[in-house]
């Protein structure tokens, strides 16, 4: 009994494995090509507005201290 | 009705062996799909991401020095994320969990709880999340009062079998997606603690997730041990893509900014790239020089920088385009164990086994030339 158990288990996970892989095979895919060119653009596009890319002026420190204004 | 509306425990009982579903019929099966799909794959391999890359401009010099050493822990740093306000950070590590309140003070709020391997912070920010050996994620209330027992006011939200290894609140306070070493992830309701998905697939623990742009939709990233990256639909638990071309852990994933693709780093010492609507992996950033795994991958805004927290100790800078390596950043004295982009992309935070998180930002001065061909900004 316990050994119809075990085989009916191995088999429900291959019947699981060949459903996910159904499932993936299923894809609508694009070329490397086309990929690629559009993650090129959206760096490109993108590229300006990148801190780490263009670097920031001391005058525009996120991190410099802000000194408080005192009103008389 | 069809088998999938079936639960698992009722499949067991009613299936019988059919003619054409034994077990070896079943094998030679995925066996002919999984030719299939790398048959597919390989079909739309027409050029590599760096050859299309070739007329994009080069990266000039980085000088990238760290501006802020944050000493507080005492301990390993484990993990560490920012504040949507970019001033706070919350950093766990071996033995308490730790918020920075701005960078000016070393300020922290010490919530002492076990192997604390993942923390997140809540987008509202006014609470953080963490967990670790104790195989749960428990939310933590924040307060303005310092003196106030901010341990008193846990609420415990997930519930795992094994240790939790990452976890991330989904676009909102309301949900936590967790990954944890019992091989699954899952998402929480954080008010009820109620399990709303439970994601099954990796063959083993899992070490890292991350969610998409929410531009792009309700699917995450997640890596494991068993060398594969899985993408998944949150709302139906399916897994609906994997990748397993590393050769070891996948200790990190991380998403490009425009949702399309995600980088993993590996304990192999490599970090790749994988593109989801061509489905396969264009890129591979790695080096002879290179033999330490990578702990920590993030993406710079624009998704041009990638940046890779070793086990060596470094921080490697890719040029995700042109798959070549831009800048080696020192300074930790042990592994880098989590690396993460500020909010605003600003700046930088490293956190080590060496007890610190360290900040850095690009400077201005001596840099930097950028721009589309043939124009100087």
């Amino acid at each position: 009994m316990s050994g119809k158990v075990c085989s009916n288990n191995s088999v429900m996970q291959a019947r699981r494995t060949v459903e996910q892989l159904q499932v993936e095979a299923s894809m609508e895919r694009i070329k490397i090509s086309t990929a690629a060119a559009q993650l090129v653009q959206y760096c490109q596009e993108n590229s300006r507005s990148d801190p780490l890319l263009t670097g920031i002026s001391a005058s525009s420190n996120p991190f410099k201290d802000k000194k408080t204004c005192v009103l008389l | 009705m069809s088998i999938q509306d079936v639960s698992p425990c009722v499949k067991c009982y009613i299936m019988e062996v059919q003619p054409n579903e034994t077990l070896t019929n079943l094998k030679a099966e995925s066996d002919t799909l999984k030719t299939k799909l790398e048959d597919e794959r390989a079909k739309l391999h027409d050029v590599e991401l760096h050859q299309v890359a070739e007329k994009v401009d080069g990266l000039g010099q980085f000088i990238m020095k760290t501006r802020r050493t944050l000493k507080g822990h005492g301990n390993k740093v484990l993990c560490m994320d920012w504040c949507k306000d970019k001033r706070r950070i919350v950093s766990s590590s071996q033995v308490s969990v730790w918020i920075i309140v701005t960078f000016s003070e070393e300020h922290a709020v010490t919530m002492p709880c076990t192997w604390v391997m993942a923390c997140a912070y809540a987008p509202s920010g006014c609470a953080v999340a963490c967990g670790g050996l104790d195989n749960k994620c428990s939310v933590y209330p924040l307060s303005l009062d310092k003196n106030e027992n901010l341990a008193a006011k846990k609420k415990s939200v997930a519930m795992h079998t094994n240790y939790l290894s990452a976890c991330s609140f989904t676009n909102s306070d309301m949900q936590i997606l967790t990954s944890s070493g019992d091989g699954t992830c899952a998402l929480w309701d954080v008010e009820s603690g109620q399990l709303l998905q439970s994601f099954h697939g990796h063959a083993a623990d899992v070490l890292c997730l991350d969610l998409a742009p929410s531009e792009t939709g309700n699917t995450f990233v997640s890596g494991g041990c068993d060398k594969k990256a899985n993408v998944w639909d949150m709302r139906s638990g399916q897994c609906i893509q994997s990748f397993e071309t590393h050769e070891s852990d996948i200790n990190s994933v991380r998403y490009y900014p425009s949702g399309d693709a995600f980088a993993s780093g590996s304990d192999d010492a490599t970090c790749r790239l994988y593109d989801l609507r061509a489905d396969r992996e264009v890129a591979i950033y790695s080096k002879e020089s290179i033999i330490f795994g990578a702990s920590s991958v993030d993406f710079s805004l624009s998704g041009r920088l990638l940046f890779g927290g070793y086990n060596d100790y470094t921080i490697n800078v890719w040029d995700v385009l042109k798959g070549t390596r831009v800048s080696i950043l020192f300074g930790h004295e042990n592994r880098v164990s989590t690396l993460r982009l500020s909010p605003d992309g600003t700046a930088f935070c490293s956190g080590s086994w060496d007890h610190t998180l360290r900040v850095r930002w690009a400077a201005l001065i001596g840099i930097h030339i950028f721009g589309t061909r043939g124009t100087v900004v």
